[in-house]
């Protein structure tokens, strides 16, 4: 287990960057007109270097992009992680292109209602190379994780999870997930342990160098019987922005057996302005089995 | 086995007087080697260690877990001798006291009442104010404010001295007085618990459009309308039609204006994310004080963690959450109150804006370490 003291070396829990050793000092210059949001048209003067150093939310937005698309590759609902800590970073910017990130970070297993809280077990280590296209969604992702959990003991919670969620009865009479007050019942967790997977996804796709995305609620839910045993399900999340703080709406449709790729397809709501025709964010995925495209 | 031992020792306390645990802790450690084993059996002759397992210090060996239950105070000493010693620990519980307390579900809460550890809605949150009043009159008087859009009243708590139970807030409170607005966003919440839980803004109408509500913390006059994308009145971070133009808004610009001359520190509490902020969030160049700022909220946060590890992390709102203008924060600092921050309490995103009740408490606690610690750097520093 980490020690108590095992924690950021002091600059990076400051508002300072990483070491200066650990950075293109080069392009600093360029980091900033990207940092702040597109015509701010603040008072400073965009092309002033910050405070040495990427401002670390960048690298978090990074580390998250990468957990989602990590969680969604994964297909198992019970190696699920999050983001513990950024331990260091760096990036590069090209105006024409947009931002590459190369962040290190640490993880937790995602356990949303353990006696430890969030010191749930040991913490893994990842290592990512993200890649952000100027402003647009679906961040190219190159991911690695030291491992967290033993294949077999994996394997064998996701296979409980897979009983759990077939036993349920349908149709399912569910509300939200949590409830307003945040309570998941035990007997309702599979379901949100696969509904953040599927999510994930979700998330993953809609990621950009400014917005990030956390699974707040799931609204509905209905499951389907399949011929073939697999889990097939729809459901309503709601993902809450944090840049915007906007509450997206999110119909998702999943199929899943341990074991074997995640099927997703998805439908978010855009913000509906009244200038504006309804815009949707629309995706799908399988996992892929060769990853020689990443 | 766990289980049982806690269940154990309440049986044993319920017969005698009773015995309390607060702030105890459970060390899990694996030694790696006969070294290691003879490490904890020496930390076990030097400080009072209660094995959990093994139930005894002779059976301590190499490659098998070891639990034990140790003071707060003894925590510490042990947690160096451990990191010295380059052995790896975990702590299993953080407070053995709020464990057993679990255990019980302890009904405090009568329902219809306010609680602690519950979430109140506004009614019991006025009625609670009431009572604080009604207990405490040498110590707590209610002001309003002003009121919100829909007419409800906005108050704020002063706190003044005569505590007595915990020593370091009767010294606060004998230096320094607190002005506590419970809520602000009065109309908002009790939408969030009447029609739309994630509701965020107030409930103002707006002119030439169908959509309800500003986001009260981009209502300030702090550089308010520098950043684009809180222009649309159907965002849920609409900065409405004029800096202060939000009657909630003008109630409290009022208040604090008014009362300048005596604010030292100005603190702000939202969730989630687990961060400490300061100014600024309009701009990426750094408040004259950031140093200062910057070393207020390390040591806040270290402090914070003492209780049970959870970890902020801190910075300007701009490089650490993201850009935003007409926040209260930069607004308050730019006023002329040169300590100023904003808590992201629990959690960082697993449950986000519906933090289980349980962890009400807890955070509470935690936080008030921080809060303390603030306070009282301000009273040695300023004049």
């Amino acid at each position: 287990m980490q020690p108590r003291r095992q924690r950021l070396p002091a600059p990076w829990s400051g508002p300072r960057g990483p070491r200066p050793t650990a950075l293109l000092l080069a392009l600093l210059l360029l980091l900033a007109p990207v940092v702040a949001p597109a015509g701010s048209g603040g008072p400073d003067d965009p092309g002033q270097p910050q405070d040495a150093g990427v401002p670390r939310r960048l690298l978090q937005q990074a580390a998250r992009a990468a957990l989602h698309f990590f969680n969604f590759r994964s297909g198992s609902p019970s190696a699920l992680r999050v983001l513990a800590e950024v331990q260091e970073g760096r990036a590069w910017m090209n105006p024409k292109e947009g931002c590459k990130v190369h962040v290190v970070f640490s993880t937790e297993r995602y356990n949303p209602e353990s006696l430890l809280q969030e010191r749930e077990g040991r913490l893994g280590k990842c290592s990512a190379r993200v890649f952000f296209k100027n402003q647009k969604p679906r961040p190219t992702i190159n991911v690695t994780c030291t491992r967290l959990i033993e294949k077999k003991k994996r394997q064998q919670e996701d296979y409980l999870l897979y009983k759990q969620m077939k036993q349920l009865k349908n149709p399912l009479e569910i509300v939200s997930i949590p409830d307003n007050h945040g309570h998941i019942d035990p007997s309702l967790r599979p379901i949100w342990d696969l509904a953040f997977l599927g999510s994930s996804y979700v998330m993953w796709e809609m990621t950009t160098q400014v917005s990030h995305y956390y699974l707040a609620q799931l609204t509905s839910v209905r499951q389907w019987k399949t011929n073939d045993d697999t889990i097939d399900f729809d459901y309503t999340v709601l993902l809450h922005e944090l840049s915007t703080q906007e509450i997206i709406p999110c119909r998702i449709h999943l199929v899943w057996y341990p074991g074997k790729p995640l099927k997703v397809k998805y439908h978010c709501q855009e913000l509906q302005t009244p200038e504006e025709a309804s815009g949707t964010e629309e995706g799908s995925a399988v996992v892929p089995t060769e990853l020689s495209n990443f | 086995m766990r289980l049982i031992l806690p269940v154990g020792l309440i049986a044993t306390t319920l017969a005698i007087a009773p015995v309390r645990f607060d702030r105890e802790k459970v060390f899990r450690v694996k030694p790696q080697d006969e070294k290691q084993a003879d490490i904890i059996k020496d930390l076990a002759k030097t400080n009072e260690l209660d094995f959990w397992y093994p139930s005894a210090t002779h059976h301590v060996a190499a490659n098998m877990m070891v639990d034990f239950r140790v003071s707060e105070k003894e925590s510490q000493a042990i947690q160096s001798a451990l990191d010295q010693n380059k052995m790896h620990y975990e702590i299993l519980i953080h407070d053995l006291q709020e464990e057993i307390e679990k255990q019980f579900d302890v009904k405090e809460d009568i329902p219809g009442r306010h609680s602690y550890a519950k979430y109140n809605n506004w009614e019991k949150i006025v009625a609670w104010t009431e009572k604080m009043m009604d207990k405490h009159p040498e110590m707590v008087s209610r002001i309003k404010i002003g009121s919100t859009v829909e007419d409800n009243p906005l108050y704020v708590l002063k706190a003044t001295k005569t505590y007595g139970r915990n020593k370091i807030m009767t010294k606060l409170l004998d230096q320094m007085n607190f002005y506590i607005l419970p809520v602000f966003n009065v109309d908002g919440y009790i939408w969030s618990w009447t029609k739309n839980r994630m509701w965020r803004k107030n409930r103002s109408k707006n002119q030439n459009s169908k959509c309800i509500g500003t986001d009260l913390n981009r209502n300030f006059n702090a550089s308010w309308n520098s950043i684009p994308n809180t222009n649309d009145p159907c965002a849920d971070n609409y900065r409405g039609s004029a800096p202060e133009s939000e009657k909630e808004t003008k109630a409290i610009t009022n208040f604090i204006r008014s009362h300048l001359n005596e604010i030292k520190v100005y603190i702000t509490f939202h969730s989630y994310s687990q961060m400490l902020l300061f100014p600024y969030g309009y701009t990426s160049k750094l408040p004259p004080n950031h140093e200062d700022l910057a070393k207020v909220a390390k040591i806040g946060t270290d402090v914070l963690s003492t209780r049970y590890e959870t970890r902020y992390i801190y910075g300007p709102i701009e490089s650490t959450i993201y850009p935003i203008s007409g926040s209260s924060l930069d607004w308050a600092y730019d006023l002329g109150i040169k300590h100023t921050f904003a808590f992201e309490l629990r959690d960082k995103g697993k449950f986000g804006f519906l933090l289980p009740e349980s962890r009400i408490k807890p955070t509470c606690r935690e936080t008030m370490l921080a809060v303390k610690f603030i306070a009282k750097y301000i009273l040695k520093h300023t004049s």
